[in-house]
């Protein structure tokens, strides 16, 4: 019974694009099917609830728009009403302003902040931090070492127990700062002076942004936790932590519709670089199992010159040498493969040996196509016997990380083929719900 | 004749009576669908993982299938006590007293606590030593998180202010040599117990699960810990399942139960790892911490 521990909206999906024809009983079997799945997911029972009697309505209701099939319109559906409770993600500008981070005890809140103003300082602005947490042992330090790390400036003091006071001397401190972003100490719903210590800072700072940290697995208390963060000092933003685990988020989707407030990033791994903006439609189309390209290119464009990676060649399943060499390049910048390969359509399931390449290895790997002459490169298949020990001499490496090497290039190359090939024509789907 | 109507009518009211107070029915499987989606809810609705969910509310409905019950008998009342049972059992499979434990194993005793990020191990740590050290045992701790930043100043200061010895290494160290370390200083001097604090990991992160086994195989504790929070939702039964195949748990202690969350969690991961829940995390202060009872969950889900 535990074998489809991991299923997900997306089985659902797959069941219902299989299907030839929709019916009522179709239609009922979908929506248990995504009830249970976002059930699965953590999100609020009553919202799940009211959600799916809503998908099951329009459904039946509403004629399938000319020249959509009928299963293509039960997913559009399920698309459209998800996108309205999840909303628009938050607008983060740039200009100077004041962020507030609060939430529970150990949702992230303090390497979040450290992300946050890494994020600010890669677009340019000059972000500072102040450290407001006087409850937790380490907290100062913790925030400290980040800030230090990514050389942004900090405040706090460590032998102070008044978090106004400290906030007050920080705000001075880090005038000529633009982004001031105060981290706080995580409290929940039912400790009262916490809460009460919380809107003393509030009336102080009158911050811009005030985020919730919101840890990914978080259950159904998520909406609850919302409610009393929100209701205290009006909460204009979400952050989901930890995404990079096996936890689908929906808690924060349930904060997010109690609170009217916009996912304004998710943390997806533990450097200080591993936050990405939230873009709703991503968000959904990857818990649909629709895949998420956009967010893949804008990422690429971010971090990378277009001549850093060619997305288009990659998916027209050319996969060269060359090709992985700049892949690899830019796994440094992009974080862990696995969370490239999941923006990416599904029907694609990676075996987990193609994840688990470490940085030294990513490294090594480096170091010998290096050794090898830009026709090696192009052509793989040419390297016999012969130049695999040239190789390996040439890179210090031996004969059987040469063959390693060449056989991580065959899975790639295998997977990107993949890309290409998806069975279900759901880059067509994508474009019609845009 | 009159009196022979009499008799009739009397005879029907008594069979009448029979009929209404004295009738079995044959419990099927449509009476018990809607009680039974209820009940499922509730479940859900404190955090019960799904596949949990549907496992218990499964073998309730096993167990009541075929069954009789009588006219007017409540079908709620005896669904909750077959659902209490069902969860009672899934807790008493594997009793198992931690402080009872303590007391007869060798010394020193070398405990590790792992767990997901920001689950609460260094906290629960701080406050297993100071229980342990009220019962009049001789406690260190090791510092086996130094990936994240400020873990070793947060255990470090615990350890000074329960006056607890701290074995540490710099940041970025092999955890299993601080662990290692840590157990030898208990050798030489005759400590009791090591509680060995590891840094938070995804259950995802095979490099770091890797880690975590070489740790196990240096270190070879005697008990490992797995350390969750009473606010995580579905995904605690992943998480306690990855860990538990990974380095086999001894048990689970469940933090955060002050905080309005009911604390599925604990059946949950109870459930998939088939090891008992040790204790409860109350709070932030060192005695918020109590040993957990199956009643206590129960009572949380389904009112008193």
């Amino acid at each position: 019974m535990f074998g489809d521990l991991g299923s997900s909206l997306r089985d659902v999906i797959k069941r219902v694009a299989r299907a030839n024809r929709i019916d009522k009983r179709t239609i009922d079997e979908t929506v248990k099917g995504i009830q249970r799945a976002l059930l699965q997911a953590d999100v609020n029972v009553k919202l799940v609830m009211q959600l799916s009697s809503k998908i099951r309505e329009r459904s039946l209701d509403e004629k399938p728009v000319a020249g959509a099939d009928p299963r293509e319109h039960v997913i559009k559906i399920v698309y459209e009403e998800l996108v309205k409770i999840i909303g628009e993600g938050a607008d983060v500008p740039l200009s100077e302003q004041t962020i507030l981070m609060v939430g529970l005890q150990g949702s992230g809140k303090t390497s979040t902040a450290a992300k946050l103003a890494r994020f600010f300082q890669r677009k340019g602005a000059k972000p500072g931090v102040i450290c407001a947490d006087t409850y937790r042992p380490g907290a100062y330090e913790q925030l400290k070492q980040l800030c230090e790390q990514i050389d942004v400036p900090f405040y706090g003091e460590i032998d102070c127990s008044n978090p106004i006071s400290i906030i007050k001397n920080g705000m001075k401190e880090l005038e000529r700062c633009e982004i001031k972003i105060v981290d706080t100490a995580g409290r929940h719903a039912l400790e009262m002076d916490l809460i009460e210590e919380m809107k003393d800072i509030h009336e102080l700072i009158k911050p811009n942004q005030k985020l919730l940290v919101l840890d990914a697995s978080i259950g159904q208390t998520a909406s609850r936790q919302a409610k009393a963060f929100n209701d205290a000092i009006g909460i204009t933003g979400v952050i989901i932590t930890k995404m990079d685990g096996t936890a689908k988020g929906g808690g924060a989707l349930s904060a997010v519709s109690e609170t009217n407030s916009p996912i304004a990033f998710i943390g997806m791994g533990e450097n200080v670089d591993d936050l990405e903006r939230f873009d709703p439609d991503g968000f959904i189309s990857r818990l649909l199992g629709m895949g998420d390209i956009k967010s893949l290119i804008e990422r690429a464009e971010e971090v990378l010159s277009p001549a850093d990676m060619d997305v288009k060649s990659m998916m027209r399943g050319r996969f060269t040498l060359k090709d992985m060499y700049k892949q690899l390049e830019a796994i440094d910048k992009f974080g862990p493969l696995k969370n490239i390969m999941q923006m990416l359509p599904f029907g694609m399931e990676l075996s987990d040996d193609s994840y688990q390449v470490t940085k030294d290895k990513l490294a090594r790997y480096k170091v010998m196509m290096d050794s090898m002459t830009n026709e090696e490169l192009e052509d793989p298949k040419i390297i016999g016997s012969s130049r695999i020990k040239r190789i390996a001499r040439g890179s210090g490496t031996s004969l059987e990380d040469v063959r390693e090497l060449l056989k991580y290039h065959k899975i790639m190359q295998k997977t990107m083929k993949g890309l290409r090939g998806g069975r279900f024509p759901m880059q067509k789907l994508m474009k019609k719900f845009k | 004749m009159f009196n022979d109507l009499k008799k009739t009518f009397g005879a029907f009211i008594e069979e009448t009576k029979v009929f209404l107070i004295e009738r079995e029915f044959i419990v099927d499987e449509k009476s018990l669908e809607t009680p039974l989606w209820n009940l499922e809810l509730a479940l859900l609705e404190g955090d019960v993982a799904l596949p949990v969910a549907e496992d218990i509310v499964q073998s309730v409905r096993t167990e009541l299938l075929g069954t009789t019950r009588k006219w007017r008998t409540d079908l709620d009342e005896i669904l909750k006590d077959a659902l209490r049972k069902a969860i009672a059992d899934v807790f008493t499979a594997n009793c198992f007293d931690f402080d009872e434990y303590i007391e007869k194993v060798e010394k020193p005793e070398n405990i590790v606590f792992v767990g997901v990020n920001g689950t609460g191990k260094t906290t629960t740590i701080a406050k297993i030593a100071h229980h342990l050290a009220n019962g009049g045992y001789s406690v260190i701790m090791a510092s086996g998180d130094t990936f994240r930043a400020g873990a070793t100043e947060q255990i470090d200061k615990h350890a000074e202010q329960l006056g607890i010895k701290l074995i540490k290494h710099q940041h970025g160290a092999d955890p299993a040599a601080v662990i290692y370390d840590a157990i030898q200083y208990a050798k030489a001097r005759q400590k009791d117990i090591v509680l060995s604090d590891t840094a938070g990991r995804m259950h995802t992160n095979i490099n770091l699960m890797d880690q975590l086994k070489k740790i196990c195989r240096v270190t070879d504790p005697g008990l490992v810990i797995f350390v969750d929070e009473a606010t995580a939702g579905n995904d605690a039964v992943e998480r306690a399942k990855q860990f538990n195949d990974a380095i086999g748990i001894n048990g689970s202690i469940l933090t955060k139960v002050d905080v309005d969350a009911k604390g599925g969690a604990a059946l949950s991961i109870a459930f998939i790892t088939g090891k008992p829940i040790l204790f409860l995390g109350t709070g932030q202060k060192y005695d918020d911490l109590s040993k957990f009872k199956p009643d206590w969950l129960l009572n949380r889900l389904f009112g008193g």
